[in-house]
């Protein structure tokens, strides 16, 4: 232990670590009515890190190649030692993301945490949202089962109704006429590279954001806050508040097992709620299957499109939502954020909520 | 500044929309999937020229792929050449001359039958294929297709029951196999081999019936048996793994419950500290 005590010495004269390890932990005082929901950006952040571990785990076995793609997934599956749990962990992880998520986007809704000065906070949160959904999109192709073929046909095939580049957005989605090798490649490059390294640079800007901007007060009690709205930076002290550590991060801790008690109760006992049965037959370009319905966070979108007359009617309505949603910080200003005293948003919200969920069921049955 | 975060987040938008998009299209690609030339001519047409289509669909023949040119022979991707000798085109078979007709797939089974009883009586009123599995409608062959109804055109029960009654066992067990393997399949165990190999044993234990010789399913059935009880084997220390992972996943999930809840019970100390302090 001495030799240890020796290098953290060695390091703190030179980088004052001991000092910055206070400031973030003991030292830093979180709002004294912080409650279980601020937890789910820890809850993410240890989800997105088994996604990485898993996902280089996958990397050492997995063939980016039409050919082989599918035998080695069932290579991974059957013969790769603990494989097939890597492999859940990782494809049930990425359905408790979107879960988390949606959880963390409509906590920080209904506690208005994304009224000024939290903005960027909020855009880079919904963009992680957004390239979370992406990242799902892109591994579905990977194991080129059918499932995989298809829903990457359909899914590019919707890039078509753009006007005027629609044909040329396809091509460039696919790299070729139709799904194949190509398309295969990109949809690879862009899932184990490009997105993790966007979405790394996003996460450390949206963290940089919480810890710069300070923690909002969550708008219940005695302790309730205004959105502040003043022209000049502020960071929002909370200097009757809690020790980020050890006293907060014990709440984050108990979420985070409960989080991962569920994602590893599904592994070992119901990995098929994930991988439906079109996932385990290989790709077939020359047989369509009969019927293919998105996973479950894409049902409310699915319902939708098909509730309208033309796709690029149904595409525009869900831009305009999600564009709506990104951009909500600049429309709702008001410095209210107590929910009992915003009785028209909260009806909005609840029933915007239900009405996905409905959608939702409606697009499973329909 | 503006216009490019309003840009990044229609872009955004575009992806999620585009993702989303999938299932209905996916209908419109169901629905528009490549017909042979036979099936959309002969599928629009009313009464005995359309009938096969409808009784195909549902067969076990459509169900693995084996479509109207397979058995017929012509060409499924023209129209004009469909039904030309020159293409290949066989039309439908005599009564007779069914069993070769099959029998050019079903090669193990055509040469038992035609060594059988049922075979010799060929063209005497005995029965060829179609008899029992019917045509275009061909179901999986089942000891069902082995009833009072069925053979009592012909003969009595008696016989026939006898050699049911000496297959059900083993066909017993062989449908046990394949639904334990595809529960296997289901989570992911690759069961192609055994698959495989179950199949193989299927067919050929389903062309000892086609002999009609009770002594020689009898003789036969103790081989079937052991190939199949080594099948058997392998799932059960499948099973034997995968009910290990369970109880291993059992722990793990019991470990976290009670780290989280060992996590509670120290913030609400911290609460009280905090209360007290806060007084």
């Amino acid at each position: 232990m001495q030799i240890v005590k020796r290098v953290i010495d060695w390091v703190d004269v030179r980088l004052g670590v001991r000092e910055l390890v206070e400031e973030n932990t003991t030292g830093y005082l979180v709002p004294r009515n912080v409650n279980a929901w601020y937890s789910l950006g820890t809850v993410l952040l240890t989800l997105f890190a088994i996604q990485f571990l898993t996902g280089i785990l996958l990397l050492m076995y997995y063939i980016p190649d039409t050919e082989k793609a599918f035998t080695s997934v069932e290579r991974i599956m059957n013969d790769v030692p603990y494989g097939w749990l890597f492999r859940y962990l990782h494809a049930i992880g990425s359905n408790m993301i979107v879960v988390a998520l949606l959880l963390h986007m409509f906590s920080v809704l209904f506690m208005g945490s994304y009224k000024k000065p939290r903005e960027l906070t909020w855009l880079s949160g919904f963009t992680i949202f957004n390239l979370g959904l992406v990242l799902c999109l892109t591994g579905y192709l990977l194991p080129w089962s059918q499932l995989s073929f298809w829903a990457t046909t359909v899914a590019t095939d919707a890039a078509g109704a753009v006007p005027v580049i629609g044909a040329k957005l396809v091509e460039l989605l696919r790299g070729s006429p139709s799904v194949g090798a190509q398309t295969l490649g990109r949809f690879f490059a862009l899932h184990v590279m490009a997105l993790p390294l966007v979405l790394l640079g996003l996460i450390g800007f949206h963290l940089f954001c919480v810890r710069r901007i300070g923690i909002s007060t969550a708008p219940f009690g005695k302790d309730a806050r205004p959105a502040r709205t003043g022209e000049k930076f502020e960071h929002e002290l909370h200097p009757n508040g809690i020790p980020f550590f050890p006293n907060y991060t014990m709440e984050e801790g108990a979420i985070v097992c409960f989080f991962l008690a569920a994602l590893v109760a599904v592994a070992f006992f119901a990995p098929q709620l994930f991988i439906p049965p079109d996932a385990l037959v290989p790709a077939d370009p020359y047989n369509t299957p009969e019927h293919i319905k998105p996973e479950w966070y894409f049902l409310w979108a699915y319902q939708t499109l098909k509730i309208f007359p033309s796709k690029l009617l149904g595409l525009g309505v869900q831009v305009a939502m999600m564009t709506f949603l990104a951009l909500l910080p600049f429309i709702d200003r008001s410095e209210e954020r107590r929910p009992a005293k915003r009785p028209l948003f909260v009806t909005c919200y609840v029933l915007g909520i239900l009405l996905i969920i409905a959608i939702s069921i409606w697009g499973h049955y329909s | 500044m503006m216009s490019i975060k309003k840009s990044a987040v229609l872009f955004a938008g575009l992806l999620l929309a585009l993702a989303t998009a999938l299932p209905v299209l996916a209908e419109e690609s169901a629905s528009a999937a490549p017909q042979t030339v036979c099936l959309q001519c002969h599928g629009s047409q009313p009464g005995r020229l359309g009938e096969p289509v409808k009784l195909w669909h549902d067969s076990v023949h459509a169900a693995n792929g084996i479509s109207c040119h397979d058995c017929h022979g012509g060409d499924p991707t023209d129209f004009a050449m469909a039904m030309s000798p020159e293409r290949g085109f066989l039309g439908a078979p005599e009564a007779n001359a069914i069993p070769e007709f099959c029998g050019r797939c079903h090669i193990g089974v055509k040469e038992d039958y035609l060594a059988s009883k049922h075979g010799q009586a060929l063209g005497k009123g005995g029965p060829q294929c179609v008899t029992c599995h019917s045509n275009h409608a061909v179901q999986r062959a089942s000891l069902d297709l082995i009833n009072e109804k069925s053979c009592t055109r012909c003969h009595t029960f008696a016989r026939a029951a006898e050699i049911k009654q000496a297959l059900s066992a083993t066909d017993g067990l062989i449908a046990e196999l394949e639904s334990e393997m595809a529960k296997l399949h289901r989570v992911g165990i690759s069961v192609k081999a055994m698959q495989g190999e179950v199949f193989d044993l299927r067919n050929n234990f389903h062309r000892l019936f086609h002999t009609v010789d009770v002594e020689q399913v009898r003789k036969e059935t103790d081989t079937f048996q052991t190939s199949l009880g080594a099948v058997k084997a392998k799932i059960a220390g499948i099973n034997t793994e995968l009910g290990e992972r369970k109880m291993w996943g059992g722990v793990a999930v019991a470990l976290l419950v009670f780290a989280g809840l060992l996590f509670v019970l120290i913030r609400r100390s911290y609460h009280e500290e905090e209360d007290h302090s806060g007084e």
